[in-house]
């Protein structure tokens, strides 16, 4: 399935760019792509929505805590 | 806003503070103390470094050692340690005002672009418990009923309970007069009420709605890159470790050979850290293209992806269908030639004997006459016309075969030009002829002009219609190639020949029967509407309206947009150059490297932005 979320709080394309490879990085994630001017990530992956949203928000955690994942 | 607000007043106030303590630093009168100096200017450094260092730990936690604020931090305590605290303090402090600047600068272009592409609403009046409240638009489920005025624009697709009242549809249709809508009709999210109360009951929710559709297809078209976001995308890849190598290189290599001491070279190095962040670079480039899809989707025009630019501002060959998309597909009486009779009681003699056909020529003859009076007979000849008796006379109007049979005498001359041409014989006369027209679409014209002044070299119009008709669209229009009475296959084989003879072509269609036409073409164009979903799937670039001078516009905004891209690719990668050149020699300083750094990453979004003001015709 692919689930899209709102990213806030991201500093610059490059940001963006590692942000979604680290995400990607998870076993549990099949892609991830983050659209830096539109603000969005958007994740392919086997789990539920909410599960989802949690390990982005894990990973935007890690990686900054200006990061939003909504 | 609050929050924004906030985050300015304490980088503003760090900046302050750290000035502060910076300039008591200076002061000597408050020199208790030898080592009084160096501990103002190192809390004048955490004070405004905090921020930076603390994203740099969390670098280094995550082993990207390659991360702008960790190098940002290497060279700040470098030049610290080195003993140039000014310069220290100063690369940080330049650094955070920089940023802010670009933040702020991104921000208001992200929103000016945003604003652009917005033809949904964000929120929605439904009717809860006979109650109206104001609710996200995503949170609207079918069956909720929706309350939309005069100005409102409506949320998600629905059908009306009650009011009637007038929508401008011309975002998503292109419709550009109001169409009246009444109880039991199914409206479209996007439209805007110009009229009236409507109670709509939603069927859709916001995201599968169509505005929503056309929305995710603008904000999806940033993901498909162009040739020089790829590029940038590389190359910045490759640029932060390439410039901390040659950092590292230049420091041994000045040092080893006794060229400078090592103080000297491994200040020299830092300055290369300063610039090692590729933000700027890939910035610059995809918001040139967001800017170009922005600008463009605010008058109906969707680009499908980043990729569809180049080809596009490098077509010099564009392809038209004919019938419904130079013309309408219906016919127009242009011309009646009758020198005995009045033309209205003439139009009226004629409009009479078509009474009963449903031919399209007969349908544009009658549309000319505001009341048409029954015959009393009349029968239609397949291939020839109808004949009808009129007040005792027996009326023809036809093609010229029927002229050849039923005309033994001719009142009048035959007309030069015969194409599209219907005589009237009465009692075995010619009395008259009329001229009937495929009617060109508003705006072809000029679109052809506009191509032309663009540099179009190759203006062609296939179509399956006869070939007189077409000739005669082509002439009007000034096409250079036109060819009449060609299957979807020879239309297609045809565009192939264009493209493997080198040229690049930009094929126009309403995507009904040229799905593979469209697809093959380097740039496929639909027209009209979102209502042929094949269509809007196979094409590079959709254009909502069935205004074709929005083609040139698209062209216009295409080149634009490649020109900033390619001058910010050119501008960004050749100020690092320049910093990187004359940081080596020792020309450059650490906060002039940031200040180009930064500088050069606005600059590039504002020269961006511009594709917002691209000329609409």
């Amino acid at each position: 399935m692919k689930f899209k979320f709102t990213v806030t709080g991201l500093d610059c394309p490059n940001c963006a760019a590692k942000l979604s490879s680290m995400i990607e990085a998870d076993d549990s994630i099949t892609a991830c792509k983050i659209n830096f001017l539109t603000e969005k990530v958007t994740v392919e992956s086997e789990l539920t929505e909410d599960a989802v949203r949690e390990i982005v928000r894990l990973y935007a955690k890690k990686f900054s805590s200006k990061v939003v994942i909504e | 806003m609050k929050a924004v607000l906030r985050a300015l007043f304490s980088d503003i106030g760090r900046i302050l503070l750290c000035a502060l303590l910076m300039s008591l630093s200076y002061l000597p009168p408050l020199r208790f103390a030898w080592y009084f100096d160096i501990i103002f200017r190192a809390m004048a450094l955490l004070v405004i470094g905090i921020p930076v260092f603390y994203e740099a730990i969390r670098g280094i936690l995550r082993r990207d050692l390659l991360d702008e604020k960790f190098l940002m931090s290497v060279a700040s305590i470098g030049a610290f340690a080195l003993g140039e605290p000014l310069e220290a303090v100063a690369v940080l402090a330049f650094f955070t005002i920089g940023e802010m600047f670009e933040h702020y600068a991104v921000r208001r272009s992200r929103d000016s672009i945003r604003s652009l592409m917005k033809i949904r609403p964000d929120t929605a009046t439904i009717l809860r418990d006979t109650e109206e409240c104001e609710v996200d638009a995503e949170d609207v489920e079918p069956g909720d009923i929706m309350i939309c005025r005069t100005g409102d624009r409506i949320a998600t697709d629905g059908v009306i309970i009650s009011g009637d009242g007038d929508l401008d549809c011309s975002m998503l249709s292109g419709e550009s007069l109001p169409v009246s809508v009444t109880v039991g009709e199914e409206v479209q999210s996007g439209a805007v009420v110009l009229r009236g109360i409507l109670k709509i009951r939603a069927i859709r929710i916001a995201e599968q709605s169509c505005a929503g559709r056309i929305l995710e297809l603008v904000e999806s078209a940033s993901e498909r890159k162009s040739k020089e976001e790829a590029f940038i995308t590389k190359f910045s890849r490759v640029y932060t470790p390439v410039v901390v190598i040659l950092a590292t290189i230049l420091c041994l290599v000045l040092t080893i050979f006794r060229i400078l001491p090592f103080g000297e070279a491994f200040r020299r190095a830092l300055t290369f850290l300063v610039i090692s962040c590729p933000c700027a670079l890939v910035i610059s480039v995809p918001m040139a293209f967001f800017g170009g899809i922005g600008a463009s989707a605010s008058q109906g025009i969707l680009f499908k992806g980043g990729n569809v630019f180049s080809p596009l501002a490098k077509a010099r060959t564009f392809i038209f269908d004919k019938t419904g998309t130079l013309t309408s597909g219906e016919f127009e009486l242009v011309e009646a030639v009758c020198p005995t009779m009045e033309r209205d009681a003439f139009l009226s003699l004629v409009a009479s004997a078509e009474y009963a056909s449903n031919h399209p020529l007969a349908l544009a003859i009658k549309k000319a006459v505001p009341d048409v009076k029954a015959p009393d007979e009349a029968t239609e000849r397949a291939g020839y016309g109808v004949i009808a008796t009129i007040d005792g006379a027996c009326v023809a109007v036809g093609n010229r075969r029927m002229l050849d049979e039923y005309a033994t005498t001719k009142a009048i001359g035959l007309p030069a030009d015969t194409r599209g041409v219907l005589y009237a014989i009465r009692d075995g006369v010619l009395i008259g002829y009329l001229r009937v027209s495929d009617n060109i679409r508003d705006g072809a014209k000029r679109a052809f002009g506009d191509l032309r002044s663009l540099g179009a070299q190759r203006l062609a119009i296939l179509s399956g219609d006869r070939k007189e008709s077409v000739a005669t669209v082509a002439e009007a229009l000034g096409a250079d190639t036109y060819l009449g009475e060609l299957l979807p296959e020879d239309k297609y084989a045809r565009l192939e020949e264009y493209i493997e003879g080198g040229e690049r072509v930009v094929y126009v269609g309403d995507g009904i029967n040229d799905t593979p036409s469209l697809a093959r073409a380097d740039v496929g164009v639909a027209m009209g509407g979102i209502g042929q979903d094949s269509a809007l799937e196979v094409s590079d670039l959709s254009i909502l309206t069935d205004d074709l001078t929005k083609l040139p516009t698209a062209v216009r905004i295409a080149r634009k947009t490649i020109t900033i891209a390619k001058q910010n690719i050119i501008f960004a990668i050749g100020i690092k150059a320049l910093v990187l050149i004359l940081g080596a020699l020792g020309y450059a300083t650490m906060w002039i490297a940031v200040f180009a750094d930064v500088g050069v990453c606005i600059l590039a979004i504002l020269n961006a932005m511009r594709t917002l003001y691209t000329k609409k015709n």
